[in-house]
C-alpha cells in the first residue's frame, strides 16, 4: 500500500521535472496584466505534449521586443529572443534549419504590425509550419504608450497630443488576404490560448493568431468582455473564405472603449467576432524543397548532416 | 608577349560569350588570362565590353591600351579606337558575333578546332555557330600572333566563384540572400549546385529577413552564410550587432560596389571597408576577411566559416565587382582547412542575459558578458596569427613598399612586375613555394593586407622608415586611415581611382613610377 503511494508520488516527482518548462526568472509584467493569462495557456498547451512524449528540444520559441517578450525569460525552452519585429524570419530560420521543430513565434502589435509588417504578408505566402501569436494591445506599452497602427482613432498620449487622425489597420483581413492558411483571434483568456493554439498545432502550415490583450495602464477598454463573441456559436464555416472575409469587417480596431474616455458613438456596440476565421490546407514550406523534407524524413537538422 | 583585346557591343549582342570562349580556349593551351567586365546596368542595349588579356607569363589585369578590337556595334569602334595600339587591329562589320570567334582564333594563330570545342560545349545553335565561326575564321587574312601550347593545368575562375567554391567545400548548409549586384552571382552559383551538393540555398523578401532567417538557421547549428552588397549589408546591420552579442555564427559576403546610396550599381569600388569593420551597434568581436583573387576568395570563405564556427562570432568576406567579374587564371590549388560544426541550439537572447538565458539588468553579469565578448577577441586575435593575415610580394628589400587590400592586387602586381628602381636592382620572392604572384621579379616590395579584422599590427615592422605607397580604389584611402589607427604610421603618398572602374596595370605603372625614392 505505502509503496504503491510512494511511487506514485516518486512519479509525479519526475513527471513534473520532466514537463515544467518554467524559469526562475522573476515576473516583471504589471500585476493583472492580460500577458500572464497568454503565458498560462502558452505553458500548459507545451506541457501537455511534453507529457504526451514530446521532448522540451522539440520545441522553440522565437519573441520580439516589447512586453510581450518577456515571455522568453518565463518559459525554459529553446529559441531566441530576438529584435524588434523580426520574429516571423527568424521563425522560418529555426525552420530552415531543423524543419523537426516545433516553433512558436511571439510578437507584439507594434512587432507584427508597424516594424516588421512586410514579413507578415511574407510569412502568410510561404506558409512554413510555425504558430505565430501577435499580443494586440493596440499600444506600445513598453515604451509607456505611444500608440500603433492598430490603435484606434482619437487616442491620446504625449506623442500624438492632437489624437491619432489615421485609420487603423485591420490585421485579420490583411492575413486574409495575404494568403494565411489559419487565422484566427481570441481573447487573453487561458481557456481560450489552449483552445485555439491546440488547434493551430493541429493544422499544418503557418497560424496566424490574433490575442486581444488590453493593456492595463496605457490602453485598458472596459467594454470588450460585452462586445466580444464566439464564432462557433454562430455556425461560422471556417472553411468559407467569404464567410471569414465577412466577419472579419466586423470590427475595425476603432469601436474600443478606454476608461473614462468619451467613446466615438459610430463605433459604440459594435461586436469582436473570435474564433478561427479561416483554415485551409496549402502547400507547406518546408515540404517544397527536398532538401528540407529529406531532414523531416530522417527526424535530422543540418547540425547532424556530416559532409 | 601581353596582349589586350576588347569586345564591345549592346547588352546582349555576346561580348560576354565571345570573351569566355577564348578564354577558356587560351587557358586550355597554358596560357595565363584575366578579363574583366563592363557593363551599364540595362538588359538590352547600350554599350558593355570586355577586356582579355592574355600572354604565356602571369597577369592579373587589363591594361589601357588595346591590341586587338572587336567590334559587335559601329558605338565600340567610335569609343574605343583611341585606345587601340598604332599596330591594333580590328575586326568589324558583321552580324553574327560567331564570325568573330572566327576571326580572333585565326588572328591568334589558334587551331580551329580547339574554337570548334569550345562551340560544341555551349551546344546550343551549335551548327549556326560553327557556320559563322568558319566563315570568320576563313575570312581572316592577317596574322597577329601564334599562340604557343604551354604544358601547365589552369584553374580559370572568377572571385565570385571562388566564393562559391570555399563555401562549399567548408560545408556550407544554408545560403540565403535577396539579389544585389554584384553578389548576386554567388546566390545563382549556390542555387545550381543545392541538390547535387545537399545544401539550402533560399531567397528572401528583403535582406532584413535574410539576416534574422539566418539567425534562426545558424542556431540550429547549420552552418549558415549571407550575401549582400552595400545597400543590402546596410540594412542587414541590426542584425549584425545582435549576432554581436548573441553570439551566432555567420558567415557574410559583402562584395563592394561604388556608393553612397545606389551609387553606381553595375561598376566596381572599395568604400566599403569602414562599415564592414564598424557596422552595427555595441561593441562585439568579428573578422573582416579581403581576397584578392580567386583563390584567396576560397581560402578566406574557408577561414571565415572556421572563425565564425570556432568563436560564434559574425566573419565578413569584403570583395568587390571587379574581383568578383572578373576570370583570372590560378596556377594552384587553394589550401582549406577542416571545419568543425560545434554550435549547439539553447536560448539565444539580444539582451544581455544571465546563466538561465534571461534578460538581465545585473551591472556584475553585464560586465562580464561584455568580458567574455572581449576575451574572445583577443583569443581570435592571436589565433588569427596562425594564418597569412598579409602578403608581401617583389623585392623585399626595396625601400619602396606599396600598399593595398582586395582587387587592387592584380593590377599591382602586374604594374610592378617589370619596375626599375635607381639601381636596376631586382629580386626574387623568397619563398620556397611561390603563391599567384608571389615569384615575381620587382623593383619594389608590394604589401596585400588579407586580415582587416583583427588586424595584423605586427605588420608596423614592414612599414616603418620605408617610402609607403597607399593603392585603393575609394577617395579616402580607408586602408590608410586603419593603418594609422593600428600603427601610427601616416601614409601621405595616395594612389586613389573612384570613377568606378579598376586600376589598369599600364597606368598605375607610371604612377608608382612617379613616387619611387
Amino acid at each position: 500500500m505505502n509503496l504503491t503511494k510512494n511511487m506514485k508520488r516518486k512519479e509525479v516527482i519526475i513527471d513534473i521535472k520532466m514537463t515544467n518548462i518554467s524559469t526562475k526568472t522573476k515576473n516583471t509584467w504589471c500585476p493583472g496584466c492580460y500577458n500572464f493569462q497568454i503565458l498560462a495557456g502558452v505553458k500548459k498547451v507545451i506541457e501537455d505534449q511534453i507529457k504526451k512524449g514530446k521532448n522540451k528540444d522539440d520545441f522553440a520559441i522565437v519573441t520580439g521586443i516589447g512586453c510581450h517578450a518577456k515571455l522568453f525569460d518565463y518559459i525554459n525552452l529553446n529559441g531566441i529572443n530576438s529584435l524588434h519585429g523580426r520574429v516571423l524570419p527568424t521563425c522560418l530560420g529555426l525552420k530552415i534549419g531543423n524543419p523537426n521543430l516545433s516553433v512558436l513565434g511571439f510578437s507584439g502589435d507594434g512587432d507584427a504590425y508597424a516594424e516588421g509588417m512586410e514579413h507578415l504578408i511574407h510569412a502568410a505566402r510561404y506558409n512554413s509550419d510555425f504558430k505565430y501569436l501577435v499580443h494586440n494591445n493596440q499600444v506600445f506599452a513598453l515604451t509607456v504608450g505611444q500608440p500603433t497602427p492598430v490603435t484606434e482613432i482619437g487616442f491620446k498620449d504625449k506623442t500624438t497630443p492632437q489624437g491619432v487622425k489615421v485609420h487603423p489597420l485591420n490585421p485579420i483581413k490583411l492575413m486574409l488576404a495575404s494568403g494565411a492558411s489559419f487565422v484566427a483571434r481570441v481573447f487573453a483568456d487561458v481557456k481560450q490560448i489552449e483552445y485555439v493554439l491546440n488547434e493551430a498545432f493541429k493544422h499544418k502550415g503557418f497560424a496566424f493568431i490574433e490575442v486581444l490583450q488590453p493593456c492595463l495602464i496605457f490602453h485598458q477598454d472596459a467594454s470588450y468582455r460585452k462586445k466580444v463573441y464566439s464564432l462557433d456559436k454562430v455556425n461560422h464555416d471556417k472553411t468559407n473564405f467569404e464567410q471569414a472575409w465577412k466577419r472579419a469587417q466586423e470590427f475595425d480596431y476603432n469601436g474600443i472603449a478606454l476608461l473614462g474616455v468619451p467613446q466615438n458613438t459610430e463605433h459604440r456596440g459594435k461586436k469582436i467576432p473570435l474564433g478561427i476565421f479561416y483554415q485551409t490546407q496549402k502547400p507547406v514550406f518546408e515540404e517544397q524543397f527536398e532538401q528540407l523534407e529529406n531532414l523531416k524524413n530522417k527526424k535530422k537538422s543540418w547540425k547532424d548532416i556530416r559532409r | 608577349m601581353r596582349l589586350n583585346i576588347l569586345f564591345g557591343g549592346p547588352a546582349g549582342s555576346g561580348p560576354n560569350i565571345l570573351t569566355n570562349i577564348l578564354g577558356k580556349a587560351l587557358v586550355g593551351q597554358g596560357n595565363y588570362v584575366f578579363y574583366s567586365r563592363d557593363y551599364q546596368s540595362l538588359i538590352r542595349g547600350g554599350h558593355n565590353f570586355n577586356v582579355l588579356t592574355f600572354s604565356d607569363k602571369p597577369v592579373y589585369s587589363n591594361d589601357s591600351k588595346i591590341d586587338i578590337l572587336v567590334c559587335l556595334d559601329e558605338n565600340t569602334e567610335k569609343l574605343h579606337e583611341n585606345k587601340l595600339n598604332k599596330k591594333g587591329v580590328i575586326l568589324k562589320g558583321h552580324k553574327e558575333n560567331m564570325y568573330y570567334a572566327g576571326g580572333i582564333f585565326k588572328l591568334l594563330g589558334l587551331d580551329f578546332l580547339l574554337l570548334e570545342k569550345q562551340l560544341f560545349e555551349i551546344s546550343d545553335r551549335f551548327e549556326e555557330n560553327i557556320k559563322y565561326a568558319k566563315q570568320g575564321y576563313k575570312e581572316e587574312t592577317r596574322n597577329v600572333c601564334k599562340v604557343l601550347k604551354l604544358r601547365q593545368n589552369k584553374f580559370f575562375l572568377n572571385g565570385n566563384q571562388g566564393i562559391s567554391d570555399g563555401a562549399i567545400k567548408s560545408g556550407l548548409d544554408v545560403y540565403l540572400a535577396y539579389p544585389m549586384t554584384p553578389a548576386t552571382s554567388v546566390l545563382m552559383e549556390l542555387a545550381e549546385k543545392q541538390i547535387e551538393n545537399n545544401f539550402f540555398v533560399f531567397e528572401l523578401e528583403n535582406e532584413i529577413a535574410v539576416i534574422n532567417a539566418a539567425v534562426g538557421s545558424a542556431i540550429t547549428g547549420a552552418k549558415t552564410m549571407i550575401g549582400t552588397s552595400g545597400g543590402g549589408f546596410d540594412l542587414m546591420t541590426e542584425g549584425l550587432s545582435l549576432t554581436g552579442i548573441a553570439e551566432v555564427p555567420l558567415v557574410i559576403f559583402l562584395s563592394q560596389r561604388p556608393g553612397p546610396g545606389t551609387g553606381v550599381a553595375t561598376y566596381t569600388g572599395q568604400g566599403d571597408l569602414n562599415i564592414a569593420r564598424h557596422s552595427g551597434h555595441g561593441e562585439f568581436p568579428r573578422v573582416v576577411l579581403a581576397p584578392g583573387d580567386p583563390k584567396e576568395a576560397e581560402e578566406l570563405t574557408n577561414q571565415a566559416f572556421y572563425f565564425s564556427q570556432k568563436y560564434k562570432i559574425p566573419s565578413i568576406i569584403i570583395s568587390d565587382k571587379h574581383l568578383g567579374e572578373s576570370f583570372y587564371t590560378i596556377n594552384k590549388k587553394s589550401k582549406l582547412i577542416s571545419v568543425l560544426k560545434s554550435t549547439l541550439f539553447g536560448r539565444y537572447n539580444s539582451y544581455e542575459t544571465d546563466s538561465e538565458g534571461s534578460a538581465t539588468e545585473d551591472p556584475e553579469i553585464i560586465e562580464k558578458n561584455i568580458e567574455k565578448r572581449l576575451k574572445k577577441g583577443f583569443e581570435i586575435k592571436k589565433e588569427a596569427e596562425k594564418f597569412e593575415q598579409y602578403e608581401i610580394y617583389g623585392d623585399e628589400n626595396s625601400k619602396n613598399v606599396v600598399v593595398s587590400w582586395g582587387s587592387t592586387k592584380g593590377a599591382i602586381i602586374d604594374a610592378i612586375k617589370d619596375l626599375d628602381t635607381h639601381g636596376g636592382h631586382t629580386q626574387r620572392g623568397t619563398s620556397e613555394n611561390p603563391k599567384e604572384g608571389q615569384d615575381l621579379q620587382a623593383g619594389c616590395k608590394f604589401i596585400q593586407i588579407k586580415y582587416i579584422e583583427p588586424f595584423p599590427e605586427k605588420i608596423k615592422k614592414e612599414l616603418e622608415n620605408k617610402n609607403l605607397i597607399l593603392v585603393e580604389n575609394n577617395s579616402t584611402g580607408q586602408l590608410g586611415s586603419l593603418i594609422t589607427e593600428k600603427t601610427g604610421i601616416f601614409i601621405e603618398n595616395k594612389i586613389l581611382r573612384y570613377d568606378g572602374r579598376p586600376f589598369l596595370a599600364d597606368e598605375l605603372k607610371k604612377e608608382i613610377e612617379g613616387r619611387l625614392k
